[in-house]
């Protein structure tokens, strides 16, 4: 258990996901290396977190799935942001970009 | 919105397991199978790649639990698997399960079984009415345990009238009347009510309707009943057209205007009323025209609070409205007290409840005690159990278990055992809750006993079984989900830490289980003295050969004139039977609660403002004394001669000589009835007529001859020379030689019919005393079982004290003395729980004090001795200790 918070920072793995999703619907492998990617390999998903993220996403409703056949041709559970989830986003970036500019600003004082 | 997604996601969880698991293992598959293929392709082998996967991402089988642990479904389902757990490990152990789960039945059905009867009786006044809250009995005077009904119509009508804070006043008269006319004419309860009656109640006939105001409205009013279910489907065999036909009542037709609702049986608790007439047919069934007379007194009284509206405003504006009245009619209200009490229903004056309500919270109280101790029974075998499960337990949280999920599945374990005792309890309260009824004896109270299992009962059944599993199960969880795992998985010696840690709480336990059946055995053992006392006590009559037979002339067409001619020839017959020693007449029989009551003038006293002259008053036949056996200390008794040509005579009793005469000759005095003036010329010894533990009360005597009431029951008092019993049917021949269609009921022996004078002390000693068997069983095996248990730990101790020289009598000492120091502390306590609680039966209980030495010491004792006998048996089996075999055994 130790080891999925040193990952991704308490809180925002969901933030993470619904952001990945915005891009386009992805499957839970594409949804980790996504974020491996884009981080550049500062935070690494487990694969534990990540299902019970988009089970608990998918349950409030922010994100929808569907069994699609993936680019390489193999049965996969594809998930894509919902309405809710998109608006839920929007709010909590904006959040997200006052808190982090808060501690900046506590940390430079 | 997403509270109903999530539940119903849920919810296919719990239910499509297999659906969801497949497509979680797939998806999971899925992602590893993904990430391997990436790293082969960026140049790994397979192998490697596989190897490599499952460190970054942890085992697919953790991260299917770690999901499948998140949503909510899955506590649900751990608590399923923890019951399943549960009654596994119940069923492994049956004696335990079966120990368990009777003493926790008994416990939970004597709360119960009288639960059912409060329910019954206090929560339940008026059967068939549903909404009682708002509705309270107008009494006059003091609260009394014997109220004469106490208003009269003018002054009801009055009343009734002028009140801003009832909705509306109902007055009934309840009496016996015969169903005459029908194939089998039967004495039958009813009552004589005003014409709201009904409404008021917000009873809705079955069939037809309730009386018009025209109706029931004296001095108008209509020859019209409304009958009860029961009448109408045993006399007229639930007739569907019965609305519009006549029918007979004391010989008089009524047209049948409605038929009550099955479970309506009038609204005194616990008595049961059949026939309904309005109040102005007074004349046609009794030959009188009591509704038109202010100072004849003879209506119960029930009122409906306006809403808002409390007691005692009503209590305040009632009084104000019955001193106007009394001021305006002194002479009508002189003789009585006038001011008013409301009491609910529960402890209503008329009927039952005003005893039950007495004793009944009290049995609540002891039931209460009783289950405490089954409570601390079931935790030390539970904790005694769980010593025995530690290496699992140990095993468990050291594979990880947290120890929420030791206590949850203990806790569980506990409510399983506590439901399953709450089931076994709700069948034997099935059985136990008609068992109020077998303590009535034969009498001629209309009485009704309906207690049953109802919703009240078993909702409180089921919330009384979680909280004593709650209460016995949460103490061993506790203890047994804080253990040392390394100590307890490495060896079994640390045992005797163990046994010290837990022997404390262990010990506790035992003290509180002789601590709370020292107090319930004193209970019983008060309630049981108080009731030997009661029956030993000297009534001031003899009961023995005497037998009771009743009959009523009234209904069966007499007047005045015939009956006293009837009842002359019936004395003259049955005393020239063979066998009878002397026989008499009377309007009651001795503590069957039916004497009446009159209200007296006295020659020389001045009353109290207001004082209740209201005074037991027994009419009765020449050689009532004589037959009794109630000496006459001066003057002379009743003979053939006191007639109604005769100088009016009456006797007193000792009380009211000492109450209204004090250091006064009776003989002479002047005591007006009625307006009839009756010269006292003989006192009597007291003889109590109420209940054995009341004390006597003043009682006057009138002979049958003079003061003869011919719409009460005349009951026979026949003084046998041999078994009273075998004489019933030569009484019977004899009365149908003089009438043959008279019906004679409740032919009984005085000894007999007198039991219901002792009922609430037989019904509280009965109740009392088995809890206090239990409780003592409880006790027994709890001590039995503690001490039995350490010493099977200590078997190795002793192993080693035999080893060094020990002697078997010093081992035996030893282990008997563990005992006898936890009975002791019990005792004690018990003995200060005991003092403080039977401070609360002191009104209960007669000729016994509540803090009794002889009953404390003796319960002391008694506990004592048994307590040393479930020692007994483990120190025997110490002494029998094989020391090698004991220090082989771990």
């Amino acid at each position: 258990m130790k080891e999925q918070t040193g990952e991704v920072v308490q809180g925002t793995l969901d933030m993470l996901i619904m952001k990945t999703l915005a891009l386009e619907p992805m499957h839970g492998y594409g949804i980790a290396q996504r974020i491996e990617q884009i981080s550049k390999g500062v935070f690494r998903v487990n694969a534990g977190s990540l299902f019970v993220a988009l089970q608990r996403l998918e349950r409030g409703g922010l994100i929808r799935s569907e069994w699609k056949v993936s680019e390489n041709n193999r049965r996969a559970k594809y998930y894509l942001l919902s309405e809710r989830g998109r608006k839920r986003l929007s709010t909590e970036t904006r959040e997200w970009g006052r808190q982090v500019a808060a501690i900046a600003r506590i940390l430079e004082a | 919105m997403s509270l109903i997604r999530s539940l119903a996601a849920g919810l296919r969880s719990l239910f499509r397991r297999e659906q969801v698991d497949r497509e979680l293992d797939e998806e999971l598959t899925g992602f590893l199978e993904m990430a391997t293929e990436e790293k082969i392709k960026s140049g790994m082998s397979r192998e490697a790649a596989r190897r490599e996967v499952r460190l970054e991402m942890g085992s697919p089988e953790v991260a299917k639990e770690i999901v499948g642990a998140a949503g909510w479904e899955s506590l649900v389902e751990r608590s399923w698997q923890d019951l399943r757990f549960a009654a596994r490990m119940l069923r492994k152990n049956p004696s335990f399960t079966i120990v368990a789960v009777l003493t926790l039945a008994l416990g939970i059905a004597a709360n119960t079984t009288v639960l059912s009867w409060i329910s019954a009786t206090l929560l339940n006044p008026i059967p068939g009415v549903a909404h009682t809250s708002d509705l309270v009995t107008v009494a006059r005077g003091d609260h009394s345990d014997h109220p004469t009904p106490p208003f009269s119509y003018p002054d009801l009508r009055d009343l009734s009238e002028r009140t801003q804070t009832f909705s509306g006043l109902l007055g009934y008269h309840d009496d016996y009347m015969s169903l005459t006319g029908v194939a089998k004419p039967e004495r039958i309860y009813g009552a004589l009510t005003t014409a709201n009656y009904f409404g008021l109640l917000g009873v809705h006939p079955i069939l037809g309707r309730a009386f018009l105001p025209e109706e029931g409205t004296p001095p108008g009013g209509a020859p019209v009943v409304v009958i009860g279910y029961s009448v109408w489907q045993n006399h007229f065999a639930g007739d569907p057209k019965i609305v519009g036909k006549t029918i007979q009542i004391n010989r008089h037709p009524y047209t049948v205007v409605g038929v009550a609702p099955r479970d309506f049986t009038g609204c005194a608790p616990g008595l049961r009323a059949e026939l309904w007439i309005p109040v102005s047919m007074d004349r046609d069934v009794w030959g009188f025209n009591r509704p038109a007379y202010r100072r004849t007194f003879w209506l119960n009284v029930l009122g409906k609070l306006r809403p808002g509206v409390t007691k005692n405003q009503a209590e305040a504006e009632l009084n104000l409205l019955m001193q106007g009245i009394a001021e305006r009619f002194p002479e009508d209200h002189r003789d009585s007290p006038n001011e008013i009490s409301l009491d609910p229903l529960w402890r209503s004056p008329f009927g039952i409840n005003d005893y039950l309500y007495k004793i009944l919270p009290m049995l609540l109280g002891l039931a209460g005690v009783l289950l405490l101790l089954a409570c601390a029974n079931v935790a030390s075998l539970l904790l005694v159990r769980s010593v025995g499960r530690r290496r699992e337990i140990a095993i468990r949280l050291g594979m990880g278990a947290s120890r929420q999920q030791i206590i949850r599945q203990f806790l569980i374990e506990s409510l399983l055992l506590g439901l399953l005792g709450g089931t076994a309890a709700i069948a034997i309260t099935v059985w136990t809750s008609r068992s109020l009824v077998d303590f009535f004896p034969p009498n001629t109270l209309p009485l009704t006993h309906n207690a049953h299992i109802d919703q009240r009962v078993l909702f409180v059944t089921i919330t009384v079984s979680i909280l004593a599993a709650i209460i016995f199960g949460i103490l061993p969880a506790l203890r047994s989900s804080s253990l040392p795992v390394q100590s307890v998985l490495k060896e079994e010696a640390t045992s005797v830490s163990l046994t010290l840690h837990k022997g404390r709480l262990l010990s506790g336990l035992v003290v509180a289980q002789i601590s709370l059946s020292l107090v319930l055995l004193v209970c019983a053992g008060l309630f049981t003295r108080s009731l030997q006392k009661a029956q030993q006590s000297d009534p001031g009559f003899d009961a023995s050969h005497l037998l009771l037979a009743s009959y009523e002339l009234s209904p069966a067409g007499y007047t005045r004139a015939t009956s006293v001619a009837f009842n002359r020839r019936v004395l003259e017959r049955l005393s020239a039977l063979p066998g009878v020693e002397s026989v008499t007449l009377a309007d009651f029989s001795p503590l069957s609660f039916s004497i009446h009551t009159d209200y007296l003038q006295i020659e020389g006293y001045v009353p109290q403002p207001h004082e209740r002259m209201e005074i037991s008053r027994a009419i009765v036949g020449p050689n009532y004394f004589r037959t009794l056996r109630t000496s006459v200390i001066s003057g002379r008794e009743f003979t053939a001669a006191d007639t109604a040509e005769s100088q009016l005579v009456a006797v007193v009793n000792q009380a009211f000589v000492d109450r209204y005469f004090p250091g006064e000759d009776a003989l002479g005095k002047q005591v007006t009835d009625g307006g009839d003036r009756y010269t006292v010329v003989g006192v009597a010894r007291n003889a109590k007529y109420r209940l054995l533990t009341y004390p006597a009360e003043p009682v006057i005597y009138l002979p049958i001859y003079q003061a003869y009431r011919f719409t009460q029951d005349t009951t026979i008092h026949l003084r046998t020379t041999g078994d009273p019993l075998t004489m019933a049917s030569s009484v019977e021949e004899t009365i149908h030689q003089l009438n043959p269609e008279l019906p004679l009921f409740n032919v009984n022996p005085l000894s007999v019919t007198m039991q219901l004078g002792t009922l609430f002390g037989r019904v509280a000693a009965t109740f009392a005393g088995s809890f206090g068997l239990l409780a003592m069983l409880l006790a027994a095996v709890g001590v039995y079982g503690v001490v039995a248990y350490t010493t099977r730990q200590r078997t190795r101790e002793i192993g080693i004290r035999m080893a060094l020289g020990a002697e078997k009598g010093g081992i035996y000492r030893f282990v008997l003395g563990q005992g006898f120091r936890l009975t002791l502390a019990g005792l004690v306590v018990g003995t200060v729980l005991g003092l403080a609680f039977t401070r609360l039966l002191k009104a209960q209980l007669f000729g016994v004090s509540e803090t009794d030495a002889i009953t404390f010491a003796s319960v002391g004792l008694l506990l004592a001795v048994v307590a040393l006998l479930a020692c007994h048996i483990p120190a025997r089996r110490a002494t029998r200790v094989d020391p090698m075999v004991a220090l082989r055994y771990e």
